[in-house]
């Protein structure tokens, strides 16, 4: 068994930290405008192709959380073997990081999953409200994107990047 | 920072094991605490994203006011078939039934969709509000009955929807109203039709059984919300709430201008009431007159509704006025409800009542268009 240093320790439960977080509010999003979106091809199969993006905007979440978790666990040296054994205050940084995207990604998604939900129920009744939708939609997006950049200075200043 | 942390970590001297389970454990209790907080609002809003799509979608094929108009400058009853042919909501219906029956089915098959796929905590109130189908009927079978209507015609008047709608269609062979009301032993309207015999033989009128039956629906309609645990429900009861005060003032109107007595019209008030309990509503029936209902309704949301109707009633006499200014308002306050929690039960109330007020249009510009020579003005006021 591979001997692994505190500090690598700490990374890797920030990896799953970022992924799992933000993955939990994806999910939850995604869940949420995918039920709204079989309401509406129930009713107009015309819809089908909105409702998948809408259900998709809510991906981008897990996936800033996943590219994160990526990187912690290869600059941690437990992804491509390069093992370079991370001090215990890099740790502490890379659980920021992931923490920093894994929650903001949460709240991210479950906002996200609201608007597109109620978007696809507006777009159904009115066929002009797409792309205002997709605008409010965007809009959640943000909190996760400030989370990314912040768990992607972490890395960086903190020594894990670079 | 996080060199400070590491050193106080190295000084407490914990071993690494320890240190990553006190970590996990941290993470753990923090998220645990977030997604509990975050998904509360998750979980009220999750059952109604699937309904409000599907009733939304629906809501979007109801016809516009333009449309309307469109129908009501329509030449005749057969211009007003084929223009509702071009719309796919109405063709199947059209294809089997008359026009009228064809409001009459799609409405019962609407309330019938709604209670199917209304979240379980506000289910009650639509199953409920579907049985309007199964009152309808019985109402149609007795009066059938009454008037002596042959086996086919009593037939044709029965809506082919709702729960009794077998046990109905087996009661057109009943040789009496009387028989009508025994057939119906065992379902949830035996006792109170049972009740109404003794009034109905005494006055030969229909009125005992078709107000009790009202009686019986908003009764139970009041009483399947009667506890609102959030919003969703508190939004259903004002809407099902105002639906049984206007109820409770039509028939007060009514009994004031036929000069009835409270001991009278009671049987066949919902004393509980939303808005207005019972000793108002005894207040109400105190009143002198119409005027009088309306000065003693002061303070309450109806009286400035009622108030402007008067000066028409004055003029012509007829309780109409007063009964289509309470659906003009019920129709803007149920539209008001429905924007009010548009990710709950309001999306459901809205299409319901924009509904039901579609059909209410449809059914009068029916009736106008058969009757030769109807002003088109006269049927532009009807209009809810």
């Amino acid at each position: 068994m591979v001997e692994i240093v505190l500090g690598t320790a700490l990374a890797a439960v920030g990896a799953g930290v970022a992924v799992g977080f933000a993955g939990l509010g994806s999910g939850l999003g995604q869940g949420m405008a995918a039920s709204g979106a079989v309401g509406a091809v129930a009713e107009d199969g015309d819809m089908f192709s909105r409702g998948i993006i809408f259900s998709a905007l809510c991906e981008t979440q897990a996936i800033y959380g996943f590219l994160i978790a990526i990187l912690l666990l290869v600059f941690s040296g437990l992804l491509g073997g390069g093992s370079k054994g991370l001090s215990t205050a890099v740790g502490i940084v890379a659980i920021g990081a992931g923490a920093a995207v894994g929650f903001a990604g949460l709240g991210s998604g479950m906002g996200q999953g609201i608007v597109a939900g109620a978007s696809v129920g507006a777009i159904v009744e009115n066929d002009e409200m797409f792309s205002r939708g997709i605008i409010f939609s965007a809009l959640c997006e943000t909190q996760a994107i400030y989370g990314f950049l912040i768990a992607i200075l972490l890395m960086v200043f903190g020594g894990i990047l670079g | 920072m996080a060199d400070q942390i590491a050193a106080l970590i190295s000084q407490l001297a914990l071993s690494n094991e320890t240190i990553l389970v006190l970590v996990i454990l941290a993470l753990v209790i923090v998220g645990a605490v977030v997604v509990v907080v975050t998904s509360r609002p998750i979980l009220d809003i999750f059952p109604y994203l699937n309904p409000i799509a599907k009733v939304r979608a629906r809501k979007g094929r109801l016809l516009s006011d333009k449309q309307i108009v469109e129908l009501a400058d329509t030449n005749s009853v057969e211009d007003v078939t084929n223009y509702l042919r071009g719309l796919d909501d109405y063709l199947p219906y059209l294809n089997e039934y008359s026009l009228e029956k064809s409001l009459d089915v799609q409405m019962a098959d609407t309330y019938k969709y709604i209670a199917t796929i209304a979240p379980e905590e506000i289910k009650k109130p639509f199953e409920i509000i579907s049985t309007k189908t199964d009152i309808a009927n019985i109402k149609a079978l007795l009066t059938a009955k009454a008037v002596g209507f042959t086996n086919e015609r009593t037939s044709e008047l029965l809506i082919p929807s709702g729960s009794l709608y077998d046990t109905l269609d087996k009661l057109v062979d009943a040789s009496s109203v009387t028989d009508v009301v025994a057939g119906l032993d065992g379902t949830e309207y035996s006792d109170v039709l049972k009740d109404a015999i003794p009034q109905y033989e005494e006055s030969n009128s229909l009125l005992p059984f078709s107000n009790a039956l009202d009686k019986f629906y908003l009764h139970s309609l009041l009483h399947s919300t009667e506890v609102p645990g959030n919003e969703n429900t508190e939004k259903m009861y004002a809407y099902i709430g105002a639906q049984v005060d206007i109820a409770n003032i039509k028939l007060i109107i009514r009994a004031k201008v036929d000069g009835l007595d409270y001991d009278v019209v009671s049987p066949y008030l919902i004393n509980e009431g939303y808005q207005l309990r019972e000793w108002k509503l005894k207040e109400l029936m105190e009143s002198q007159d119409v005027s009088g209902v309306i000065s003693s309704l002061d303070g309450t949301k109806y009286s400035d509704i009622l108030s402007n109707a008067l000066t028409k009633y004055n003029e012509t006499g007829s309780v109409s006025v007063f009964e289509n200014a309470l659906d003009s308002y019920f129709a803007e306050y149920s539209h008001s409800l429905s924007l009010e929690k548009p990710l709950g039960v309001g999306p459901i109330i809205g299409f319901l009542s924009g509904k039901e007020k579609e059909i209410k249009n449809l059914k009068i510009i029916s009736r106008a268009k058969r009757e030769a020579g109807f002003p088109n003005d006269k049927l532009q006021e009807m209009l809810v």
